[in-house]
């Protein structure tokens, strides 16, 4: 599935921007993953030691990876879903529920984005360390983020399929399965 | 009770799963008022689980095999040792995808990067079209059973989250998939050997030459699956380090010794993966959030009761238990039915004295036919797709090896000890 292009080509450079930032980003975190993980093997065998803040790091950094893939996942709406309903229905109809589903999806990530939010501040508090001196709740961040992100993602796309709906656009053709 | 009929709705017309299991996991805690910040609380514990760094680099291995000529590899090498059997190619799809589905976890890449392979060469080697479609399509989601794929790791990782005593152990689990997953193999072989008899052209004798060959040029590759699941087995490697070896080695291989995958198309690779790995990330966290609520609210005891005074023999248990899997796994894909389903169903399969081990077992295979299941198994789609042929074509041609794999999750399911017998504790 390709990303749709928006109108204007300033909004396109900057969801390019976007987009490669993010590639970015997930590139690092599965890379800093695939090089520490097998360190720490490696100091296992040949001295029967290890980083300590390594394997602390590389859990945070899975939960990383998993939101920023996440994030990625919304782009294009490529989140596991089921479609049972949408594959019987046409045109507007199928735009219209998908509009709904959206929506839905804008207000469940918002209230995750504000309830991780209010938890990040909480442990801000008690300013705990995770490891090398950072302290846990910069880690936590990524909920807030993630789900804010994905919130906004969704929130958009709400508005070609409201387009289609209202007969302004020609709807989609047919989905190809993935 | 209105509340969870519209989750379910929001759910059938295609919201995406993590949503709808967040959105009924504040529900619950918000009835029960308790502080919607413990959602985010719980999604947090993915990072303090150290067998979940098995997931990201699995799959990122699997992809980067999918994108190298790996697969052409591994289709000659079987071809070079099991070509010369009457059914031989047949054989050789079933034991390479099997394989590689074990790597890459069912996700459809084996239809998409082997069936394009094999679809063609059984087409030239005159196996009847039917039969060739039925058995790509079959083959995609053969194999789950096996080290390392993802979804076993993945049933162990929710049945540690039940507290269970002793615990449900991943390397019980790869233990316990190996004969079942032979038994499906072993039996569709049989099945294809049979369609081949007399009109099917096989390379006749075993070529030692060939043989050579293939080795060698496969000889970057066989060391994978014996460092992986030699070091499993053998206690040497943590399953989260096999996979953190198998990303590296697969890496260098693909990428810095035989440069089938140039540098500049490494980002999209990795994050092709991650888009998979983030997916059932996701679900995975708000699922821990909401099995914490239905712990805490007693559901799987309740529903234990009820089905109880309804049901007292485990084997009318059993039956319903696959009738639900069936259709289960024509409406969701296999990574949000383990997170959904198993922390309800664990705790009364296991009132029912069913082995926590072998109901993953159980599961699985039911949820590996439920790709193949019309109207909507995926693997139906994916295949019509690849293929360009009608959905109804891919439905006719599956029907015979769907018969079999049912018959197989059938012997499965009545004899525990065909999934136990490998099982040490």
């Amino acid at each position: 599935m390709t990303d749709t292009a928006a109108p204007t080509s300033g909004l396109t450079r900057i969801v390019n921007v976007v987009h490669w930032l993010e590639d970015t980003a997930l590139a690092l975190l599965l890379g800093a993953i695939v090089l520490l993980a097998p360190l720490q093997i490696f100091l296992r065998l040949a001295f029967d030691a290890g980083l300590t803040w390594a394997d602390p790091m590389i859990r945070v950094l899975v939960l990383w990876v998993g939101m920023f893939g996440a994030i990625s996942a919304s782009r294009g709406d490529r989140h596991i879903a089921i479609d049972v309903l949408p594959r019987m229905l046409k045109g507007r109809a199928r735009a219209a529920m998908a509009a709904l589903v959206h929506v839905f999806t804008v207000v469940v990530c918002a209230l995750l984005a504000w309830h991780s939010a209010r938890f990040v501040a909480s442990e801000r508090e008690f300013a705990g360390e995770a490891f090398l001196g950072i302290p846990s709740w910069i880690l936590e961040t990524v909920l807030p983020f993630a789900f804010a992100v994905i919130a906004f993602r969704y929130a958009l796309g709400t508005f070609p399929l409201l387009a289609v709906v209202l007969g302004w656009r020609s709807p989609e053709p047919e989905e190809t399965p993935r | 009770m209105t509340a969870t009929a519209l989750l379910i709705l929001a759910a059938l017309a295609g919201a995406p799963l993590f949503a709808v299991i967040a959105a009924s996991a504040m529900l619950g805690f918000s009835q029960d008022e308790v502080d919607l910040s413990v959602v985010a609380i719980e999604i947090y514990r993915l990072a303090e689980m150290p067998v979940l760094l098995a997931i990201p680099l699995f799959t990122f291995a699997g992809y980067l095999l999918g994108e190298s000529q790996a697969p052409g590899r591994l289709v000659r090498l079987t071809h070079a040792l099991l070509g010369w059997l009457s059914g031989g190619l047949a054989i050789v799809s079933l034991a390479a995808c099997a394989l590689f589905t074990a790597f890459t976890g069912a996700s459809g890449v084996t239809i998409v990067a082997l069936g394009a392979l094999l679809y063609p060469a059984l087409k030239e080697a005159h196996y009847p079209e039917r039969f060739s479609l039925g058995l790509i399509t079959t083959s995609g989601s053969l194999g789950l059973l096996f080290a390392p794929a993802l979804p076993l790791i993945l049933y162990g990782v929710v049945a540690q989250q039940m507290n269970l005593d002793p615990p449900v152990r991943i390397d019980d689990l790869f233990a316990a998939g190996l004969l079942p997953g032979l038994l499906m193999v072993v039996l569709l072989s049989l099945y294809s050997i049979w369609r081949a008899r007399g009109e099917v052209q096989t390379t006749g004798t075993f070529s030692f030459a060939e043989a050579a060959r293939a080795l060698r040029e496969s000889a970057w590759e066989i060391p994978l699956p014996l460092v992986v699941l030699g070091g499993i087995y053998s206690g040497f490697f943590a399953l989260s380090e096999a996979a953190a070896v198998t990303a590296l080695y697969v890496l260098i291989v693909e990428v810095g010794i035989r440069r089938e995958i140039p540098l500049r198309k490494l980002p999209s690779v990795m994050r092709e993966s991650m888009v998979l790995v983030g997916a059932i990330l996701i679900i995975l966290g708000v699922s821990l959030a909401s099995t914490n609520y239905l712990i805490d609210a007693e559901v799987p005891t309740q529903l234990f009761d009820l089905i109880r005074e309804r049901i007292q023999s485990k084997l009318t248990f059993l039956i319903l238990l696959n009738i639900f899997l069936l259709v289960l796994g024509m409406m969701l894909d296999i990574f949000s039915a383990l997170v959904i389903v198993v922390p309800i169903i664990l705790p009364i399969a296991i009132g029912y004295g069913i082995h926590p081990v072998h109901l993953g077992i159980i599961f699985l295979a039911n949820m590996q036919i439920g790709y193949i299941t019309p109207p909507v198994g995926m693997n139906l789609f994916i295949s019509s797709y690849r293929f360009n042929r009608s959905v109804l074509d891919v439905y006719r041609a599956t029907v015979p090896f769907f018969l079999i794999l049912l018959f197989a999750v059938l012997v499965i399911t009545y004899w525990p000890a065909l999934s136990l017998f490998l099982v040490q504790s």
